[in-house]
């Protein structure tokens, strides 16, 4: 077991350092200079020279990532081009926006795909199970920008029940901050409770024909615990991995649906460094967000063990 | 005498994408209390179906039971609610599996899988259950039961699965067992130990076995009665003595000709030829007449049924003498 783990741990340094160079490499083939957006109008020869020499874009590429590194280990992540702030504090403002917007669309995936999947399993070839892939299907067909337009519409133009668009950070009122939110949490989570009940389902089904869960019925054993124990337990292998996987996807960042609701969060931040040339944040939100993509999968491997006791011996 | 368990024209069927499939096609059992009734036939012939049809275990859809009656201890199994026949199952009724590897649960301990059965029906709290557990491991001789029963099942061997899967199938004291293929997954040595297990804790307990095979050996170790199954029909029924040394039905013949025997210098064992025949359209006439040596113009044209040939002895041939 600490076998296992260790061995997991070991490999997370040498991926943390290969998505390292990937980020930096990437960034020096995205068209557009710098120096050139930050010197304006004027391209004063003399202004564009400075700039470069202070940033040391005139240095070789390697020499540049050393440095970036070097700042990295010591929790410097450089300073925003634009806004000339350090890109650790933006990260940091921006995080809990993320964080909680994530977090609550994976509540939303979960309360509905989890459920939903298990009962079209065990109600395999049934009006439930019609409808729940009906209801899933249109989960998936559904474009997240479009839902949270119709959405807006609804709620806050016709019945006028929640802001529209904007965040209130908790602090200022746990209520407002959560009437914000909820739109967005609902649209991003409900096109993973699709992908979950799919997941849920099929798991569900090859789990339900095995022997053990025909042993539990030949014990007599109430069917809520052939499903809930019995069936679920290994049922829920691959939602885990699945769940961690669209976890990692909503941390880094729901460009479209943030654009929607004016959510101030990874995407936005990361679509304005992009668009204005800014490095340092570009480097530093996508290695931010690669670093916890990365300890999620770690906590999944955790949770698999927990679950599945052969991978404890 | 009442019978324990009686089974009246049980008739099993499957919808499949081409219509019915009738696994089982109106057998009759009759199993009195204490008593090892074997049932025997190759795969296919629908005694898997017919032990699960008595368990309640038939998914439906797309499984059917129908019979005229399946009674246990002197109750309607048919007519039971399905909360009724979950209180029998695992508790008056239990059975075990042919696949030891699969049939228990790889992410539960077996102590827990056993007590929890136990809990189930007596309502006993946690630490009497498993204390109850440990007892059924000791009983069916797995070593240090204590320590064994907070493993899980990757890391018990095939035999002491099954032992295991007997240990929670008797932990209740059940009036009938039904055991599907008990031997048939695991090592010649370890089949001789879990049948003499079986023996033991028959004796111990006084409980029935509904034993289902297609080896003819675990018959003669284990059954007092035998019924012999072909294409979901019964074929020949009788004491397991007179089985063995006046079988009756041409099928049955086949089936002790394929057996190796010490006493008798034998080239090649005798095979059954052809197949089982397809179950969506069987032949006319006896189910067994294209396979059958002996078949004559009228084997494909009715069916025989089953008659008496010798003291509890019936047959379903229209060859056999008429008593």
């Amino acid at each position: 077991m600490m076998t296992f783990l260790v061995r997991r741990l070991a490999i997370i340094l040498p991926t943390l350092v290969f998505v390292s160079f990937i980020i930096f490499g990437l960034q020096q083939l995205l068209p557009g200079d710098p120096a050139l957006a930050m010197a304006g109008e004027e391209r004063d020869p003399d202004a564009i020279a400075h700039i470069r020499k202070t940033l040391r874009l005139d240095e070789p590429i390697a020499m540049r990532y050393a440095y970036w590194m070097a700042g990295v280990v010591q929790g410097d992540l450089g300073i925003s081009l634009r806004i000339q702030k350090p890109v650790g504090e933006l990260v940091l403002q921006k995080l809990p926006v993320t964080l909680q917007l994530a977090a609550m669309a994976m509540l939303v995936a979960l309360l509905i795909g989890i459920p939903m999947g298990m009962l079209s399993a065990v109600k395999n070839g049934s009006a439930w199970d019609y409808g729940a892939n009906v209801i899933a299907l249109w989960g998936l067909s559904t474009p997240n920008f479009w839902l949270g337009i119709m959405m807006i519409l609804l709620f806050s133009v016709e019945l006028g029940w929640l802001p529209a668009s904007g965040y209130v950070p908790p602090a200022e009122g746990l209520g407002a901050n959560l009437a914000a939110m909820v739109m967005p949490a609902f649209v991003l989570g409900n096109a993973i409770a699709a992908v979950m009940m799919r997941h849920t389902r099929s798991a569900m089904l090859q789990v339900l024909s095995s022997d053990y869960v025909r042993t539990a019925r030949a014990k007599g054993l109430y069917e809520r615990a052939v499903i809930g124990k019995h069936a679920w337990r290994n049922a829920s292998i691959p939602v885990i991995t699945l769940g961690a996987l669209e976890f990692g996807q909503l941390l880094s960042g729901a460009v479209l649906t943030e654009q929607v609701f004016s959510i101030p969060g990874f995407g936005k931040l990361i679509v304005d460094a992009v668009f204005n040339r800014d490095y340092a944040v570009v480097q530093g939100v996508v290695l931010c967000t690669a670093s916890a993509y990365i300890l999620l999968n770690f906590l999944a491997d955790i949770a698999y063990m927990l679950v599945n006791p052969r991978l404890r011996s | 005498m009442t019978a324990l368990l009686e089974v009246e024209d049980l008739r099993t069927s499957f919808k499949v994408e081409s219509g019915r499939f009738q696994a089982v096609d109106g057998i009759d059992l009759r199993l009195e209390a204490g008593r090892t009734l074997g049932v025997v036939g190759e795969s296919g012939c629908g005694k898997s179906v017919t032990a699960l049809s008595i368990m309640g275990l038939v998914a439906s859809p797309p499984g059917e039971v129908a019979a005229a009656k399946i009674r246990f201890e002197g109750r309607d199994l048919l007519a039971l609610s399905a909360d009724a026949m979950r209180d029998l199952r695992g508790d008056r009724l239990a059975m075990i599996f042919q696949e030891p590897m699969t049939s228990l649960n790889p992410a539960f301990t077996v102590g827990d899988q056993i007590a929890e059965a136990i809990q189930r029906h007596r309502g006993l709290d946690r630490a009497a259950a498993w204390a109850r557990a440990v007892e059924m491991l000791r009983r069916v001789h797995i070593p240090a039961a204590e320590a064994r029963a907070h493993d899980y099942p990757h890391k018990l061997s095939g035999g002491m699965r099954q032992r295991v899967m007997i240990a929670m199938a008797l932990a209740l004291d059940p009036k009938l067992l039904i055991a599907d293929e008990p031997t048939t997954a695991l090592d010649v040595t370890v089949q001789a130990q879990i049948l003499d297990l079986l023996r033991r804790l028959r004796a111990e307990s006084g409980m029935a076995i509904l034993i289902i095979t297609h080896d003819l050996g675990v018959i003669a170790e284990l059954a007092d009665d035998v019924t012999v199954m072909y294409a979901g029909k019964v074929v020949e029924r009788a004491p397991v003595e007179a089985l063995f040394e006046a079988p009756q039905h041409p099928y049955t013949i086949g089936l002790l000709g394929s057996i190796p025997r010490l006493e008798r210098e034998q080239a090649r064992l005798d095979a059954i030829e052809g197949v089982v025949p397809n179950p969506l359209s069987p032949p006319a006439g006896c189910r067994f007449h294209p396979r059958c040596p002996f078949a004559e113009a009228r084997c494909r044209e009715a069916e025989p049924g089953l008659g008496p040939v010798g003291p509890s002895h019936f047959a379903a041939c229209w060859r056999t003498p008429l008593p």
